[in-house]
């Protein structure tokens, strides 16, 4: 989708990630309704950001979107297949295939290396070790750390440790990456690569979804989804296409 | 990369190999060592032969002496219709021996056992000499200074084969004429100097050439000679005997051996249980404290089977190298044992294997609750996200 696109116009083969009428109520005494009655469309080549505060149902969006989670009532279609109805070892191979993931604390596997740490992702895949390697230190290239494959995390920085984390999100090359506070435990200048990298990394062919509670990063995408109190209250885009 | 998880943390993973290795180690050599015993056993038995008879005097009406067997009833078991050979002995105290004079001091330490003997002993214990001769029937008309020496005392003392020596028995020379071979039967013997009785009589002041144990062939009706022999001894008097076939001991020893044996097997048995329950253990801490771990993955689309199997296989490396370090602990200790007691050793390559393959099943069952509970990881609740 380009910026000058509307949201209606959308044609329904482009859309790689959607939830329908999703809801997620926690508990059984007590239930909380953590997301009431949802919907959502994610399309290739979109850059936008979910944002909201604390409880307004926004990490219970993202479990959903990345197919971690699966809702009470409702449908999560990932390339049009609906998700729920499939079992797990099905809904985990197409997690794999079109979803990749930034998280906020990097989550990298300590006792490995960047390269190995971006191998995890492409492994029971068919691919050759040999593939498997030449397509994690590409990954790693793109950004910017095809220098440092041979280091483990510890041996990085909090900036470099995210950067491995999206090259290991990027290397099976999803549609859609989702990033979960990707610069909450960075710097204010990682946090502006990071999002530099994001903004590069955005195609045609692929999604970037970015959740945060920070405005700013919320603004650096072009579509922007407000939430609060477990429903989408604003669906705005931004910068170039906020005057389509 | 499978097996990351578990190089990563070398000292817990060689914690958790350690129970089935001290299980399959502790089945392995006790199989082994019972093995290569019995395998001992079965070649001194046939070594000693199974007609051999020990007879001891036992204490009779008699008082203050020392039990012996008179020489007339040395003579009566010898006529014994399925008697081959019978030679008496007898022990003499307080003889220090040393192979030189003046050498009191160094071997003074060293008790040296001095046998009076009668003259066929090698002949009726099949035991041959490894250089000279035995005593024979003119050093015991004579009386004269001549001895035999255990192999083990001709090592100690440094004699040479054919070599003109003599040893000190408290300070009389008496002159080596041979050196016995290795006696199974009586060990003590390897190390023992022999003399004739009338040497015994004349020289260290024993009342009379009668001996206190009787050494008996009997190739047929062993068993029965021995039931005859302490009457026969006897007479209805007051001199009594016991009779004893070593073999027999040497079986129930074997059976001792066994119970014994066993009782290391159920001991092992129970370490590789004890080992499968610490892997279990373990494992199930490491699926904690990897709950992140497991959560990117299956993030990036590894599913509750490939996390199973993954665990799995952990469990199943463990288990294969638990195996074959236990095995080749075993067979170590077996190997140990056996040339230190002189066995031949004997080890079956496919109990090895077999056991081996026991810790491997082990290990695996042992990882299945692990496994299980890895897999059932939801991601959501290991990945902390917002």
């Amino acid at each position: 989708m380009t910026d000058s696109t509307s949201l209606e116009e959308a044609t329904e083969d482009n859309g790689v990630l959607a939830l329908e009428g999703v809801s997620r109520v926690y508990g059984t005494e007590v239930l909380v309704r953590a997301l009431d009655d949802v919907s959502l469309e994610i399309r290739a080549g979109e850059f936008l950001s979910i944002v909201g505060p604390s409880g307004s149902g926004k990490s219970t969006m993202l479990g959903l979107l990345g197919v971690l989670d699966l809702p009470t009532e409702g449908a999560i279609r990932v390339r049009g297949t609906d998700v729920t109805r499939l079992a797990d070892a099905e809904r985990s191979r197409l997690r794999g295939e079109a979803i990749g993931f930034v998280f906020q604390q990097f989550h990298l596997i300590p006792h490995l290396t960047a390269l190995g740490n971006v191998e995890t992702a492409l492994l029971y895949r068919g691919l050759s070790p040999r593939e498997r390697r030449s397509r994690a230190m590409y990954a790693l290239e793109q950004v910017d750390l095809g220098a440092r494959h041979n280091h483990r995390p510890v041996q990085l920085s909090g900036g470099e440790q995210q950067r491995v984390a999206i090259a290991r999100a990027i290397s099976t090359d999803p549609g859609v990456v989702l990033a979960d506070e990707p610069t909450g435990a960075l710097d204010s200048q990682n946090a502006e690569k990071v999002l530099q990298i994001f903004d590069d990394l955005q195609s045609p062919e692929r999604a970037i979804c970015i959740v945060t509670h920070d405005l700013h990063v919320a603004d650096s995408a072009r579509r922007k989804i407000s939430m609060l109190d477990g429903q989408i209250v604003a669906d705005e885009l931004l910068g170039a296409g906020a005057g389509s | 990369m499978a097996t990351a998880g578990l190089t990563a943390r070398k000292v817990r993973t060689l914690l958790i190999m350690l129970g089935p290795i001290l299980g399959v180690s502790a089945i392995v050599a006790a199989i082994g060592i019972n093995e290569s015993s019995k395998g001992h056993l079965k070649a001194k038995l046939q070594e000693l032969g199974t007609d051999l008879i020990v007879v001891n005097a036992s204490a009779g009406l008699g008082f203050g002496q020392d039990p012996v067997i008179e020489a007339a009833a040395v003579a009566r078991v010898g006529r014994l219709p399925d008697v081959a050979a019978v030679t008496g002995t007898r022990q003499l105290s307080d003889i220090v021996t040393v192979p030189f004079a003046g050498a009191e001091d160094y071997y003074r330490a060293f008790p040296v056992p001095v046998i009076a003997t009668g003259t066929d002993l090698p002949h009726t214990l099949d035991v041959p000499l490894v250089s000279g001769r035995f005593l024979n029937d003119f050093d015991e008309a004579s009386g004269a200074r001549v001895a035999v020496i255990g192999r083990d005392l001709a090592d100690e003392y440094g004699y040479l084969a054919g070599e003109a020596r003599t040893i000190e028995l408290n300070g009389l020379e008496y002159g080596v004429v041979g050196v016995l071979d290795w006696v199974l039967l009586e060990p003590s013997m390897d190390s023992a100097v022999f003399l004739t009785f009338t040497a015994a009589v004349n020289d260290w002041n024993l009342d009379d050439p009668d001996p206190s144990r009787l050494y008996v062939r009997a190739p047929e009706h062993t068993a029965l000679v021995a039931k005859e022999i302490p009457t026969v001894v006897s007479l209805g008097g007051p001199d009594g005997a016991n009779a004893s076939v070593p073999t027999d001991l040497l079986d129930a020893q074997s059976q001792v051996d066994e119970s014994l044996n066993n009782l290391t097997k159920m001991m092992g048995g129970l370490a590789l249980i004890v080992g499968g329950v610490g892997i279990a253990n373990v494992m199930s801490i490491s699926v904690i404290q990897r709950s992140s771990e497991i959560g990117i993955r299956r993030a990036l689309g590894h599913s509750r089977g490939t996390i199973a199997v993954q665990f799995l296989f952990e469990a199943l490396v463990v288990g294969v190298f638990g195996g074959i370090l236990g095995a080749l602990v075993g067979a170590g200790v077996v190997w140990g044992v056996a040339s230190q007691r002189g066995y031949t050793m004997v080890l079956s390559v496919a109990g090895l294997v077999g056991w081996a393959l026991v810790s491997v099943g082990v290990a695996v069952v042992a990882g299945l609750y692990p496994s299980s509970k890895a897999a059932r990881l939801e991601p959501l609740e290991t990945l902390r996200l917002g």
